[in-house]
């Protein structure tokens, strides 16, 4: 068992070792050695006055490490950023709201936030056909992002999206009027029109070209198109491997959108498919398992309580067809995550920019054995079996960071979902960003939650996200003292090395954080 | 003997340079922002008792602040005499003693026991491991914990220590332990509460190993603790062999295990602690400049301070205003030490009984001033807020220090005095901006700049954010809600009356229940009513069915004409609603228009002909209702099957039904109407009649069935109230609905405790109410439901909950007619809120909590609710809540 008591004994362990001691002589006058403090000092100098360096980023104690961890983990600050609203740039290729963008951009500037996320939609990019790309608003934004000092985080995502209402690209609808099939369809038929479905990934389905290609054409544009950015302005592309900018299926109802919080339905029906389905159930031996998905998997938002296939006690997620059908299920997200990456990590890997995706939080139902959200979103992840391990080991093989919602998410379950994927990142060595999942309320805790996942070891956290509500006065106050909240605590760290042999700062500060962890445990 | 320490932060950066290896003997750079915050300007701490010699880098930051200068003295040849506050950190050692006993008298009792002999209220926090990894912490069986404990979730205690004896300042805590316990290990950890500060081992836990422990843990005692272990030796050194021999690997302990020869035993166990306990002390220090009575071109400086022990002062002087550090000519004084030509340190003298350090010294009258820091100790100096002490040296007779105040925008190398005083740092500004250059003078102007600065950006961080809303609020587009309503075409300020919603105020009361018949005299009865129900605060009372009725309740009418019924004759009707509308209440006919009862039967027999002024016949009646063989068309919706249904399609019957409606506006003046099974025909020829008959307020019965899985509602029952909406656009939004969604959602929330329900999966209202708010009437409990039929009865108990939720919502609530007796107050206060805060119709809900236990809204911004067990408190902040009702599991707040 492990105790969050641990973890300001860890700093400790560590640092006691003659190992960190001999770091601290090998630099001297910083008591740290690694890049990113150094990094740290250096922006500070070129910051000088703006509060503006230090801001962004945030002490990092490993609190949540295990104590019987051995590795020395540097401490590092967190890039903080702030998503910018998901209709920035609008269907008809223009920037929605561009003053209030260009206001928010320099406020978070000044703040310290390190960069922003821009969220890049397909429909948007490629309205009309596979051969043209449009990136001008693109474009636009990212040199605004530019000209307020601010790095980018595009993310590249090739689902659509109900809010704001931008699905596929017109003329793949138009494919898909010719040949339903193409995209996600759940047991009742009905079509998920915002994503295509993995089956199809190597099919000439669009017009005659494989979605595989056409995804790998727009990387290359996109790599072209903002070559000047990588490095600089650019760094870090998140590329969408599944639905709602996530690894996984659309196993919600196609007329909702993330925000739904039920069980969901599995997505195997559309005919390509079910014809997979058909042929790994043929090499078990079992022809009869491929003829559908469960027959008695619950509603959308059905309790799984009542289902026959999620139930904890004798549910049939737990037989041998089970087995074999989930197996089969998130086997198919995997190879269609491993197809994208492979592409991603092939046309950007030579860039000096960090590529990550997005792993679900689906932590609704993660206290029934069955873990019945995660299973129909593809993650066959049970009380007997880790689903996240397999998912880890992919995003290591591309050196990919996971980037996991729900940082904000209060309750047991997040927090051991939450734990359960860190851990399976930590075994496989990738790197951890975090998001939240909705703005924080007045009155909630939620900020204590992030602040507390961020300690914990986050490379960077992206908050989620800017418009009208974000800067209101019911909001902004909350946002902006948490940021200095954050940055108070590291300003100790921060402060811990300076003088020239005359003195170490006890660093109350970052002690009494430590004390508050501890009383909170 | 070991050594502990107190502060594991304290580790993570060792100062790797030694002071004499400086490149410049300047005194130390101190950037302690912000000193208004305690947990910064406190250093104080426990740091690790390891001998001052040992060659750890433990610099405490000590600060110094200056104090208001006294007043000056008379002497004539004192120039200026100012006092500093100094903090700085007293180091008390003391022990804590870790033992393990068997109990005296006990064979397989042990006992441990953790004392601490430093004065403090000590918390020893404890866990303990049940396997072979140590590390893990885990709750102790109850019984091994001692009296006055708290326990901290499931994997510790948190025990005090207490006092030996009276007045002692050792304390200590017991633990006792049962020698069979598969207790491994017990770890811990102390507390000092007072200060809050953690006591670790070395970093980590405390460790006491029951029954030896893992071969690291082994040599690391022996090593620490050599001088202890005799102490103990005969005791353990058996078992401790024994433990060795055994196998390194050391077995699983089982937990149930009888065999306890297969367990190793208990191991005594004794070791102590160094302590140091750091406790923040402040003291004074004054520094008087005086000319020199001896020489005439000389001011002398007297430094005084309470600090005991050795105190070095680390000092120069400048020459003029830029403050660089210069060493002033010699002679220096006695114990003066000269530091690469940049600064000395003087070792003050020692006052009399340990009182204090003073010194002296002569400075020449081109000396501008006094620069300094103090070293206590090889790792301790105090510095002022960050900064030098700075005596600044007038030779003008005056005494009066001139301060010459930094333009804002000056450059960088702009000298200026700096001011002693504390800095008025702002508790909100962002301190901590570093200076990384070098220069000393100019670190200070710019941590002086970087204030203002941070000012105006914050300011500038504002604005901007106040731009931004602004815009992306004009630009955001108006989700329009899912179904195509538009619901703001009518904005209840303007207080347009439509059928659908009356004023868009109103508050309904169901004026019977299913028993009213009985005394046959109802009109009487209720009309007695009236004053009470318009001072409760209800605009719209429905009254029961008025006409004659195969059914004494008045559902299943014969001839429409005829108003005589169990209620009470037309005379008292219309007397009644005289009545009703005398105190301003709204009246409505309860109509039933779906169904009607023959009088006399066909001749095949089947009872299908009507009496009374409309003597309809078969062709009245829908074909599809094999009991009364109508003639008429198929049914436009659902039957009902005790009576027959009456065919709307048929002009004449709709021609009919609204002269009958026009006639009991006219005749009994009804307000408005309440269709009973609505279900049954399409809601376009509702439209028709409402038209007709032009009511003040209708609404509708459809009542049928939310989506259950198994027995279970769904949580989405979307398809339920869609079907409702469905109906109210039939009628092209001139009647609005009884919200049955909301009701049949509250039955699952109440009874099922399961509050989160009240969210839709667009954070709405789950009900009619959450999609089109202004047409949904919200009730809990109706003659059918409740009262002695009990059809659905809301669930017991909980009824006040189901009302604070629909009489602060939107919506026109209705008020069941034994409820308004049962909970006359509960409600009277919460239709007074509803009133008060002017909460109608089309209020708009913002939910704040849908969870397992607790659902909290605020309605308009104005009003905030919660019902159910759990907690929920309106936000502090700039508006001010009120308590306005409460209840069981239910309280409302009113912003004032």
């Amino acid at each position: 068992m492990e105790v969050s008591l641990s973890g300001p004994k860890v700093i400790v362990t560590k640092l006691k070792d003659s190992k960190v001691k001999r770091l601290g002589f090998s630099a001297p006058g910083f008591g740290y050695s690694g890049s990113n403090f150094v990094d740290l000092r250096r922006k500070c100098r070129v910051n000088w006055v703006g509060l503006k360096a230090i801001r962004a980023q945030v002490a990092v104690e490993k609190n949540n490490a295990p104590f019987r961890k051995e590795k020395v983990q540097s401490q590092t600050p967190v890039e903080l950023l702030v998503g910018l609203p998901l209709d920035t740039v609008s269907k008809s290729n223009t920037i929605n709201h561009e003053k209030a963008i260009s206001a928010g951009l320099r406020a978070l500037k000044l703040l310290g936030a390190y960069g922003v996320e821009l969220p890049v939609f397909w429909a948007v990019v490629q309205p009309n056909s596979p051969h043209e790309f449009d990136w001008s608003a693109y474009l636009a934004v990212a040199d605004m992002a530019r000209c307020a000092g601010l790095r980018l985080r595009v993310s590249l995502n090739l689902n659509g999206c109900h809010r704001p209402n931008v699905m596929l690209p017109g003329w793949v609808l138009q494919a898909a009027e010719t040949d339903p099939d193409i995209l996600f369809k759940d047991k009742s038929g009905a079509l998920h029109k915002d994503c295509l479905s993995f089956a199809v990934d190597e099919l000439p389905v669009l017009q005659g070209r494989k979605p595989v290609d056409v995804f790998e054409s727009l990387f290359r544009s996109f790599s072209s198109t903002f070559k000047d950015y990588f490095g600089s302005t650019i760094t870090e592309i998140t590329v969408s491997l599944g639905a709602n900018g996530e690894l996984r299926y659309p196993s919600f109802p196609p007329t909702t959108d993330s925000e739904f919080t039920s069980v969901g339905e599995f997505q195997c029906y559309d005919k390509y498919t079910l014809s997979q389905l058909k042929q790994a159930a043929e090499s078990a031996g079992n022809p009869l398992w491929g003829l559908g998905g469960p027959h008695d998997a619950s509603k959308y938002d059905e309790s799984p309580n009542n289902s026959n296939f999620f139930k904890d006690h004798g549910g049939s997620w737990n037989t041998p067809y089970g087995n074999f059908f989930l197996s089969w299920y998130s086997q198919q997200l995997l190879h269609h995550g491993d197809r994208l990456l492979s592409i991603a990590s092939n046309v950007f890997g030579d860039l000096p920019v960090q590529l990550s995706a997005k792993v679900p939080l689906l932590h609704h139902w993660h206290e029934m054995s069955s873990r019945p959200a995660e299973l129909t979103a593809g993650f066959y992840n049970s009380a007997e079996r880790d689903g996240y391990d397999a998912v880890t080991e992919m995003f290591a093989k591309y050196n990919c960071m996971m980037i996991i919602p729900g940082m904000d998410e209060l309750g047991s379950n997040p927090e051991s979902l939450l734990h359960q994927i860190k851990q399976a990142c930590e075994k496989h060595g990738v790197q951890v960003s975090g998001e939240n999942s909705a703005l924080v309320k007045q009155g909630t805790d939620n900020f204590g939650k992030i602040k507390e996942n961020v300690q914990a070891g986050l490379k960077t956290f992206t908050y989620q996200r800017m418009g009208a509500d974000f800067f209101s006065p019911e909001h902004w106050p909350l946002f902006r003292e948490f940021v200095r909240g954050m940055e108070r605590s590291q300003l100790d760290a921060d402060d811990l090395p300076e003088g020239n042999g005359g003195g170490v700062s006890l660093s109350a500060d970052s002690e009494a954080g430590n004390n508050r962890e501890m009383q909170a445990a | 003997m070991s050594i502990v320490r107190w502060k594991p932060l304290i580790h993570q950066l060792p100062l790797v340079r030694n002071p004499s290896l400086s490149l410049r003997e300047q005194p130390k750079r101190y950037i302690r922002c912000c000193p208004k915050n305690p947990s910064l300007s406190s250093s104080a701490g426990f740091v690790l008792g390891s001998k001052p010699d040992s060659g750890r880098n433990l610099r405490p930051i000590v600060e110094a602040k200056a104090a208001q200068s006294p007043p000056l003295s008379q002497e004539t040849d004192l120039i200026s005499s100012e006092q500093f506050t100094v903090n700085r950190i007293k180091k008390t050692y003391g022990k804590v003693s870790v033992k393990l006993e068997r109990r005296c008298g006990y064979e397989a009792r042990w006992m441990l026991e953790v004392s601490c002999d430093l004065v403090g209220k000590w918390i020893l926090h404890w866990g303990v491991s049940y396997c072979d990894n140590q590390a893990e912490w885990d709750q102790p069986p109850p019984e091994m914990i001692p009296p006055g404990s708290t326990v901290i979730k499931d994997y510790a205690i948190e025990s005090p220590l207490n006092a030996r004896s009276e007045g002692q300042s050792e304390s200590a805590v017991q633990i006792e332990i049962d020698g069979d316990t598969p207790i491994g290990a017990i770890n811990f950890v102390l507390k000092e509460e007072e200060t809050g500060r953690w006591y670790h081992n070395k970093g980590r836990d405390f460790r006491v190993p029951l029954r030896g422990s893992s071969e690291d843990e082994i040599t690391l005692s022996m090593k620490q603790s050599v001088s202890i272990w005799p102490e103990a030796f005969d005791q353990i050194s058996n078992m401790l062999r024994k433990h060795e021999e055994s196998d390194p690997a050391p077995a699983p302990i089982l937990e149930d295990n009888s065999d306890t020869s297969s367990k190793k035993p208990i191991i005594a166990f004794h070791e102590d602690y160094t302590v140091i306990k750091e406790e923040p002390v402040q003291n004074s220090m004054t520094v008087t400049v005086r000319k020199s009575d001896k020489s005439s071109d000389k001011n002398i400086v007297d430094v005084d301070t309470d600090i005991p022990g050795h105190v070095v002062l680390h000092w120069g002087v400048y020459m003029n205003e830029s403050k660089n550090w210069h060493v002033p000519p010699p002679p220096y004084p006695p114990a003066t030490k000269v530091l690469r030509k940049s600064a000395l340190q003087t070792l003050l003298e020692k006052k009399s009984l340990g009182l204090g350090n003073r010194g002296s010294f002569a400075l020449n009258k081109e000396v501008k001033g006094l620069v300094f820091v103090l070293k206590l100790d090889e790792y301790t100096w105090v510095n002022n807020m960050g900064k030098d002490f700075v005596v600044p040296i007038e030779n003008s007779t005056s005494g009066h220090e001139e301060k010459i105040e930094e333009k804002p925008g000056t450059v960088s190398s702009t000298d200026k005095s700096v001011d002693t005083g504390a800095a008025p740092y702002t508790e909100n500004l962002i301190s901590g901006i570093r200076n990384l250059v070098d220069d000393i003078s100019s670190h200070k102007n710019k941590a002086q700049k970087t204030n203002e600065e941070q000012d105006n950006i914050l300011h500038e961080i504002e604005k901007l954010v106040v731009e931004a809303y602004r815009i992306f609020k004009n630009s955001s587009v108006v989700e329009k809600p899912d179904k195509s309503v538009d619901d703001t075409s009518t904005t209840p300020t303007q207080l347009v009356v439509s059928s659908g919603t009356g004023n868009g105020h109103e508050i309904l009361c169901q004026g019977f229940n299913w028993e009213s018949h009985k005394s046959g005299r109802w009109y009487h009865e209720l009309g007695e009513k009236a004053k009470l129900l318009a001072e409760l605060g209800f605009s719209i009372v429905w009254l029961p069915p008025p006409t004659e009725s195969v059914s004494p309740e008045g559902y299943m009418p014969t001839d429409l004409y005829n108003l005589n019924s169990k209620y009470g004759n037309i005379e008292e009707l219309k007397d009644i609603v005289h009545k009703f509308r005398e105190v301003g209440i709204k009246v409505l006919g309860d109509v039933v228009l779906n169904h009607r009862c023959a009088t006399s039967c066909s001749e095949n027999g089947i009872w299908n002909i009507f009496g009374g002024r409309l003597n309809w016949d078969a062709r009245a009646i829908v074909a599809d209702d094999p009991h009364f063989q109508g003639k008429g068309n198929k049914s436009s919706g659902d039957n009902f099957h005790a009576a027959p249904n009456i065919d709307h399609s048929q002009e004449f019957v709709r021609t009919d039904i609204k002269e009958w409606l026009c006639y009991l506006r006219k005749e009994v003046g009804y307000d408005g109407w309440r269709l009973d099974f609505v279900r049954g025909f399409w809601g376009g020829y509702v439209k028709d009649y409402l038209e007709a008959s032009q009511p003040y307020f209708a609404v509708g019965e459809y009542w049928d069935s939310l989506s259950y899985t198994y027995g279970e509602m769904d949580y989405n029952q979307n398809a339920h109230r869609q079907r409702i909406i469905d109906w109210i656009n039939a009628t092209n939004g001139t009647a609005g609905a009884f919200d049955v969604t909301t009701k049949g959602i509250l039955h699952s929330v109440l009874e099922r405790c399961e509050y989160w329900r009240l969210s839709d999966e667009k954070a709405k209202p789950p009900g009619v109410l959450g999609w089109w708010p202004s047409r949904a009437v919200t009730f809990i409990e109706n003659h059918d439901t409740g009262s002695t039929q009990g059809h659905w009865r809301f669930p017991a108990g909980k009824e006040m909950q189901g009302y604070a939720y629909i009489l602060t919502h939107p919506g026109t609530p209705s008020v069941f007619f034994d409820h308004v007796f049962c909970f006359q107050e509960e409600i009277r206060r919460l239709i007074s809120l509803r009133l008060r805060k002017k909460i109608h119709c089309r209020s708009t809900v913002k939910i704040l909590k849908a969870e397992k236990d607790v659902y909290a809204a605020e309605i308009d911004g104005k009003v905030a609710m919660k019902i159910g067990p759990g907690f929920y408190e309106p936000e502090r902040g700039p508006k001010n809540w009120t308590v306005a009702a409460e209840g069981a599991d239910y309280k409302v707040w009113e912003a004032s």
